[in-house]
């Protein structure tokens, strides 16, 4: 009885195993190909804290800052997200004699900065965080 | 292809299956016998598991699959020594349950302190009084005197200097221009990891002597500016493998068993070809579990654990537990590569090294691909301070994994 058991088991044990090691080898190569195609001589940028499989829609790990970049549903914008959660032009992000400046642009659900929504134009501190939609981005500015 | 949703919990849950029908096999095995503390305590088991998979991603900004592929590691270890000995396997329990807690304890501790790559004397301090009092207070087993005793707590000095001599190293890296200044400013480092391993050699306990050996030589290959020192360090290597080979009789028995065991099956070489006929015996899919003689091979449930694993589950079960230190490994790299702090950068590498390496030593000794020196496999073996140990490495490689320690400190400094 026990021998039968032993048996199938161990070819279970060796399947799950398998299993185990290729989903963690494919959760790996989607974290590789997310940090292909980084540019990190700019040294301002947004960083994605989400996990990113668990988002449903394409988003990159990081997004260099420079000059004035709108974030945004649509396809005119230079951060594209297609998060239902997120409007056709977000908010942009403005570069001012070095300073950044966060802009919610009317948004239907609002853009929290370290977890208030914000109302005006606020200046970003490194280590900020940005909340769009379900996205979450940490601004990063090593100057 | 890609959109297809396998992500985090896979992996996990996969986890929890796997324990829970090595849980039911057991029940299967021992209706009769099986006591309620043993049942309650795999439960127990298999629930902080999956818990502290559950809530690290949550907690951490950082890397959560090194902690997954440990999970892993210790699982199949644990069956295996609990297949081996009940005994020794319901302590393993209790001190995966200790390693675990030691893990998230190290995660805040290293964490929350700063200037860690200032402490270079202290840890060299520290390396050196545990040293001493190993020398003091140590036993002698199996020919290298490297336990010590207090209060009926025994653990092996030599698993938590090893971590320390990592720090030591990182630190000295850090802080290299400031070294470089004064005179014979590189001949410090040296000095002190050949201090340690004259120690070493005073225990007789030689397969540390590798692993030290192996991650200062990684270290210094990596940072070390000036490069003679390098091939000075190669050259004394190979020597002192030479003079070990001929000062102590262990190291030389060790060497005969590997050329040639057969010709000492029913002596020396006798540990080294159970080891072998295990894994041949076992094939490609094993005997199943239970169902083979694994206790034929003397220390099976430390340094032969490998070859137990590859009787009972098969050798893809073994080619699987190396593949899961590749992946481990390779993750170490990444922090390394990834992390911004130069301390933490070289600590994620010389942890990463040194899993690497003992798995090595260990698994090319009981293949007897290289000689055999009498090493646990991290997180599989049994045992207590290797265990705890290897969980203090992973705590500190998960703080290593996260970002930003520099900005939010800076950000600190300004409110």
């Amino acid at each position: 009885m026990y021998n039968i058991f032993s048996v199938v088991f161990k070819y279970i044990f060796i399947v799950i195993i398998y299993l185990f090691i290729l989903s963690i080898i494919r959760l790996i190569y989607l974290d590789i190909k997310g940090m292909g195609a980084t540019s990190l001589d700019n040294s301002i940028y947004l960083k994605l804290i989400n996990r990113k499989d668990s988002l449903p829609f394409k988003v990159r790990e990081y997004y260099p800052l420079e000059g004035e970049v709108s974030l945004g549903r649509g396809n005119e914008n230079q951060i594209i997200i297609k998060d239902p959660y997120i409007s056709k032009r977000h908010l942009k992000i403005v570069e001012d004699e070095g300073n950044y400046y966060l802009e919610d642009l009317n948004s239907a659900n609002g853009t929290y900065l370290n977890g208030d929504k914000t109302m005006d134009v606020v200046e970003l501190r490194n280590g900020d965080r940005i909340k769009v939609g379900q996205v979450e981005f940490l601004y990063v500015n090593r100057e | 292809m890609l959109n297809k949703k396998v992500n985090y919990k896979f992996p996990r849950n996969l986890l929890v299956l796997f324990e829970l029908m090595a849980l039911l096999l057991l029940f299967i095995y021992d209706k009769e016998n099986l006591d309620k503390f043993t049942l309650i305590s795999g439960i127990t088991l298999i629930f902080i598991i999956y818990i502290s998979n559950f809530i690290l991603p949550r907690i951490s900004t950082g890397d959560n699959y090194i902690f997954l592929i440990v999970t892993m590691l210790i699982s199949i270890g644990v069956i295996m020594i609990y297949r081996i000995d009940p005994v020794l396997g319901m302590k393993q329990v209790v001190w995966i349950g200790m390693g675990i807690t030691i893990f998230f304890v190290t995660y805040f501790v290293v964490k929350k302190i700063k200037g860690w790559e200032n402490w270079i004397k202290l840890y060299g301090a520290l390396s050196i009084g545990l040293f001493i009092l190993t020398l003091l207070l140590g036993t002698r087993t199996k020919g290298a005197i490297n336990w010590i005793s207090i209060g009926g707590f025994r653990f092996q000095p030599t698993e938590i200097i090893k971590i320390l001599m990592i720090f030591l190293i990182s630190s000295y890296y850090t802080n290299y221009e400031k070294y470089k200044e004064k005179k014979y400013g590189s001949y410090y480092l040296v000095g002190i990891i050949y201090v340690f391993i004259a120690f070493l050699f005073l225990q007789k306990d030689l397969g540390t002597v590798l692993i030290f050996y192996s991650v200062f030589l990684a270290l210094q290959f990596i940072y070390e500016e000036d490069r003679k020192l390098i091939l000075y360090n190669v050259l004394f290597f190979v020597l002192s493998g030479i003079a070990g080979f001929f000062m102590f009789d262990h190291v030389r028995i060790r060497f005969e068993t590997w050329i040639n065991p057969w010709k000492y099956i029913d002596n020396k070489g006798y540990q080294i070809t159970q080891s072998l006929f295990a894994i041949a015996t076992g094939g490609f899919f094993g005997t199943g579990i239970g169902l083979g003689h694994p206790d034929f091979i003397p220390e099976v449930h430390t340094d032969f654990i490998f070859s137990a694993i590859c009787e009972e589950m098969g050798i893809f079960t073994g080619i699987g537990i190396i593949m899961l230190f590749l992946i481990l490994v390779y993750r170490g790299f990444k922090i390394s590569i990834k992390q911004e702090d130069k301390f933490f950068r070289i600590v994620a590498l010389g942890i990463s090294i040194l899993f690497g390496i003992q798995s090595f030593i260990i698994f090319g000794g009981v293949l007897k691909i290289i000689p055999l020196t009498g090493i646990t496999i991290p997180f599989v073996s049994y045992g207590g301070s290797s265990m705890l140990s290897s969980f203090i490495a992973l705590g500190i490689l998960q703080v290593a994994s996260e970002e930003l320690d520099l900005g939010e400190d800076k950000d600190e400094q300004r409110t």
